[in-house]
């Protein structure tokens, strides 16, 4: 056993010191193996071994054991398993620091697939992997994450760290020269969620010379306390001969410059050797440790983007189901698109964060709030707030989320505290306390105060900094206690003066039953932010309150020289109201795709026509006629995709007007769409989407990568038969054949003399008619029209 | 590495299916967003590696044994326009499906226009040499399963972020891996007919009564 461990290390030693490249020497010693490098462990023991020593020789503190690539996807074909890999690998490096006080470092790499949404892997999948890597690797002293590009699989292999053993934990990326990785993670990103994570160092290695890595590690250190690591390459490799550019003492020379960014262990990645270790050894002699405290201000992120709390930023309101009927609605659909709509028209609209609240009686939260936010991740890089009443929905949430989050909410409340407080620790985000606790809200703002303070004393306790505790001293109804209002606002001056918090507040609720609401909220928001609000919570698409927001902003000197303000605004013009009668017949503008003409066409008509004859003898006939055309060769793809969404303008149209006088119906039936288990390309099955919706149908759309037994279950609960499936590659064919055969055996789904009640059409690049026949399908679509004309008739019956 | 110039869009447009007419004012508008959109966002690299033949590891099936005839050694090639092509065209999916087919299929022209240029890149640090066109894993009866192994012996995920499914999808998406054959004699010249290629039975240009070129 050794005599010390890493916490000492890092107290007592100046540097502590890594060592360098293992590829490099195996490669360099010639010695053949069969798979994978990681397979030497066992092969060749003593020469792994021999490569430790001469590390530690050099005067690294720390080895790493030669298992970077040893997860159970990589080593598939090898011969061998996780737990021979590493426990010999573990063995060997442990071999090498007999007599010596130099710890083994248990070393991890990316899995070698990528993960949602990108690529195929489940962020639990991950999880997986990696929990089998670090229950191996048990008897190594720390742990080691690097080479990593994806913050998300990082957050993965931290959290199976933290919950399968209790070592230290070193985390290390992989930037590019654009200062971010593959997958388009910043510096900051990565400071800040591995920090909120609990990592006990944090930094980069690979990447680049360490000549170029100064902008990484500089914006690393603005966003975190941690000591940094620092494992450079030695340069760039030559593609002919692969010799590295950096020679050690020009290698250690370039360490050195980086040591004012607080970087406190040092060592080499790909091209290093001992020389480069001992050269390092020999710089940081007669150097000192230069602490480099974090100086940005509280901060939340997505993988992609920071956003710095250091004056008001907007929150949007709209992922939630409060009031909304066609929210509510497309929860109970599981229509993700619908809330990915709000989400990015949110953000365009001016937010910088958003609020995502999925709770309805109808739906399983936990479930929804996990594919929402995995869902808005994939397409919006604006770091989200996460808002449940439950403990379990919170923490599905915090899990799955990529970056550092806000949590909705804590109070006063002890039950409260204890529960969410912890969550919030655990997973390093920041929270909202509402000040209210079991006796209601406070009426004065000293009460409010208080409790404020109360909550932020119990997350202190816990180590959560108080700048991550946003304290929102809540809104009440001006028509109902008017002075409420006042109390309010004071109390929210001193919460942010006294506890030196930041503060968040929703906006909305102060005008309620009272008319011309948006004066008020605007007036009162510009009220709060005077006081000191940080993060208010409006709907970002109504103008005047980000208008207030933004204007704000330039008035407290915080938009300097008004350049966001100016962006915002700057193509502005007020908006001309074409009062015009559509110079177009319905028909024509669908053909065309004139989406507000056609709407407009629309509503001129339902003055004097059957709802049901405009979408029967116009729309339908109109979009036949685009579909023609399109097979035609007459027209392009996008052009029958732009006239199905006019189409669906006008269908928005009539369902107003239908939901006005009445509760009919304007769908043509119910059709499932799903691109097949361990399929990612889903566009083909998109366009359907957007075809088939723009026809009159309902579609649930199941998305990609869909397991057989949940299209199924879906068919069976919501009672349809007709199916869509697509499929792009001929590895993914065998998919579609299976959730066929499972739909057809399936008892609830067949008719009493047992033939299937479902109807199937198929569709993709690799597939046939003859194909798509033999694995039992209906129809064989070429196109998204052919699907329609599927539907068509099918349903139409 | 490689920098992308003006994308093809006739080929774009034969992707999008309308091969019998000119693009109308609203598809060349929409064609000058998506193609402005995507330079501004691909990052294309390429990476290559040569190995000798034969090699057992790489020449499975009787059509890629035929394609290297002759050649003593290979070019391995993959390249890939990135990551934020794939959400460029994911985010389109949600905000304007219209644009995110004609993003689709000008990204697909995009890579090609990238393995081209690594073609002439490759080719000129073989001066006097002649190369074998690309085949890809997936055509004919090459097995697609051998995307693992490209990837695996040129480090792509590493090198340039490029990894596969488990179902031997590449991600990103809009990525190629491929081997040439390189001999130091002129070899027969090779078509990539129609017969190799496995979309042919549903090949658009096939239906449109054309060829793609290749």
């Amino acid at each position: 056993m050794n005599t010390v461990d890493f916490k000492t290390l890092l107290n007592q030693k100046e540097f502590i010191l890594l060592d360098g490249a293992m590829g490099t020497m195996i490669q360099k010693s010639g010695a053949h193996y069969a798979h994978s490098p990681e397979t030497l462990n066992i092969t060749r023991p003593e020469l792994i071994t021999s490569f430790h020593r001469a590390y530690i020789e050099a005067g690294a503190d720390i080895i790493y054991t030669n298992t970077f690539g040893a997860n159970a996807y990589k080593l598939m074909d090898s011969g061998f398993t996780v737990e021979e890999i590493i426990s010999a690998g573990v063995r060997n490096a442990k071999n090498a620091c007999e007599g010596t006080d130099a710890l083994v470092a248990l070393d991890i790499g990316p899995i070698g697939m990528l993960l949602e949404p990108a690529g195929a892997l489940r962020f639990e999948e991950a999880y997986d992997y990696y929990r089998q890597q670090i229950l191996a690797g048990r008897d190594a002293d720390l742990i080691v994450l690097e080479t990593m590009t994806d913050l998300y699989e990082l957050k993965a292999a931290v959290l199976a760290a933290k919950e399968n053993s209790d070592k230290p934990i070193l985390a290390t990326m992989t930037f590019e020269r654009s200062g971010r990785t593959f997958t388009g993670v910043s510096p900051a990103s990565a400071a800040l969620t591995l920090t909120g994570l609990g990592v006990d160092a944090l930094g980069v290695n690979c990447s680049l010379g360490p000549d170029e890595l100064e902008p990484v590690v500089a914006q690393m250190t603005r966003y975190t306390d941690l000591p940094l690591i620092v494992k450079a390459n030695a340069g760039l490799p030559d593609p002919n001969s692969n010799e590295y550019s950096i020679l050690p003492d020009r290698f250690a020379q370039c360490v050195k410059a980086l040591l004012p960014y607080g970087v406190k262990l040092t060592g080499g990645c790909c091209g290093t050797s001992p020389a480069y270790i001992a050269a390092l050894k020999e710089m940081l002699a007669s150097e000192r440790f230069q602490p480099c405290p974090r100086s940005a201000d509280t901060c939340v992120c997505s993988a992609a983007t920071v956003v710095e709390i250091n004056g008001p930023r907007i929150i949007g309101e709209r992922i939630n189901p409060t009031g909304k009927k066609l929210f509510k609605q497309a929860l109970v659909n599981n229509d993700i698109d619908y809330i990915l709509t709000q989400a990015l028209s949110q953000v365009s609209g001016g937010a910088e964060l958003l609020d995502v609240n999925v709770g309805h009686p109808e739906i399983d939260e936990k479930q929804m709030m996990v594919r929402v936010l995995k869902a808005i991740q994939s397409v919006c890089d604006a770091p989200l707030q996460i808002d449940s009443t439950k403990p379990e929905v919170l923490e599905a949430g915090l899990r799955c989320y990529n970056g550092k989050p806000i949590v909705n909410s804590v109070n006063g409340e002890e039950k409260s505290l204890a529960t969410v407080l912890p969550l919030v620790k655990k997973y390093g985000a920041s929270v909202v306390g509402l000040t209210l606790d079991e006796n209601g809200i406070p009426k004065t703002a000293e009460g409010r105060f208080e409790i404020a303070k109360r909550i932020v004393e119990r997350a202190e306790a816990l180590g959560i900094d108080r700048r991550d505790v946003y304290i929102d001293c809540l809104t009440l109804t001006v028509s109902a206690e008017q002075d409420a209002c006042r109390e309010t606002l004071q109390a929210l001056h001193r919460v942010k003066s006294e506890l030196g918090c930041k503060t968040c507040l929703g906006v909305s609720n102060i005008s309620f039953g009272l008319p011309n609401r948006e004066l008020v909220n605007s007036t009162f928001l510009t009220m709060a932010l005077e006081e000191g609000l940080d993060l208010p919570i409006i709907n970002p698409n109504i103008p005047a309150m980000t208008g207030a927001v933004r204007a704000y902003r330039v008035l407290a000197g915080i938009d300097r020289n008004s350049l966001d303000f100016i962006q915002a605004y700057r193509d502005a013009s007020p908006a001309v109201q074409s009062a015009a009668q559509s110079l177009h017949s319905l028909a024509d503008a669908v053909y065309h795709g004139l989406k507000s003409e056609a709407a407009q066409a629309t509503k001129q008509q339902l003055c004097d026509t059957d709802p049901m004859d405009i979408v029967n003898q116009m729309l339908i006939p109109a979009l036949d006629r685009v579909g023609e055309d399109f097979e035609k060769n007459k027209i392009f793809l996008p052009q029958l995709i732009q006239s199905a969404n006019t189409a669906q303008a006008c269908f928005d149209v009539i369902k107003q007007h239908l939901s006005r006088t009445g509760d009919q119906s304007v769908s043509k039936g119910k059709i499932i769409l799903a691109t097949v288990k361990g399929d990612i390309h889903d566009i083909g099955k998109n366009i359907v989407k957007v075809l088939l919706d723009n026809y009159g149908y309902t579609v649930v759309d199941l998305g990609k990568d869909v397991d057989p037994q949940l299209i199924v279950d879906t068919a069976v609960e919501r009672n349809i038969t007709m199916i869509g499936l697509s499929a792009l590659m001929t590895t993914t064919l065998a998919s579609m054949e299976e959730t066929i055969r499972l739909l057809r055996a399936e008892p609830a789904l067949q008719n009493p003399d047992g033939s299937s009640k479902c109807t199937v059409f198929v569709g993709g690049a690799v597939l046939t008619k003859d194909y798509a026949m033999k694995i039992g399908a209906d129809f064989y679509c070429r196109d998204a029209k052919e699907s329609v004309d599927a539907a068509k008739q099918v349903l139409q019956q | 590495m490689i920098a992308l110039e003006a994308l093809d869009r006739r080929e774009a447009l034969r992707y999008l299916g309308g091969a019998a007419v000119e693009p109308n004012e609203t598809m060349t508008r929409l064609m000058d967003g998506c193609e402005a959109q995507l330079l501004r966002v691909a990052q294309p690299k390429y990476l290559y590696r040569v190995v000798d033949l034969p090699c057992e590891e790489l020449t499975v099936g009787e059509d890629i044994r035929r394609h290297l005839r002759g050649c003593d050694r290979a070019v391995l090639l993959c390249t890939t326009l990135g990551a934020s092509v794939d959400r460029l065209i994911r985010v389109a999916q949600v905000r304007d499906m219209a644009e995110a087919v004609v993003l689709d299929s000008m990204a697909s022209v995009a890579i090609e226009q990238v393995c081209r240029k690594a073609d002439e890149l490759i080719a000129a640090q073989f001066p006097g040499c002649f190369f074998t066109f690309r085949f890809s894993p997936g055509y004919g009866d090459y097995p697609i399963g051998l995307q693992k192994t490209f990837l695996r012996l040129l480090d792509a995920p590493r090198r340039i972020g490029l990894s596969v499914s488990e179902s031997c999808l590449l991600v990103p998406a809009k990525s190629v891996t491929a081997i040439a054959g390189i001999s130091e004699h002129p070899l027969e010249r090779q078509r990539r007919g129609c017969a190799v290629c496995n979309l042919r039975k549903t090949c658009q240009y096939r239906r449109n009564g054309e060829h793609c070129g290749f």
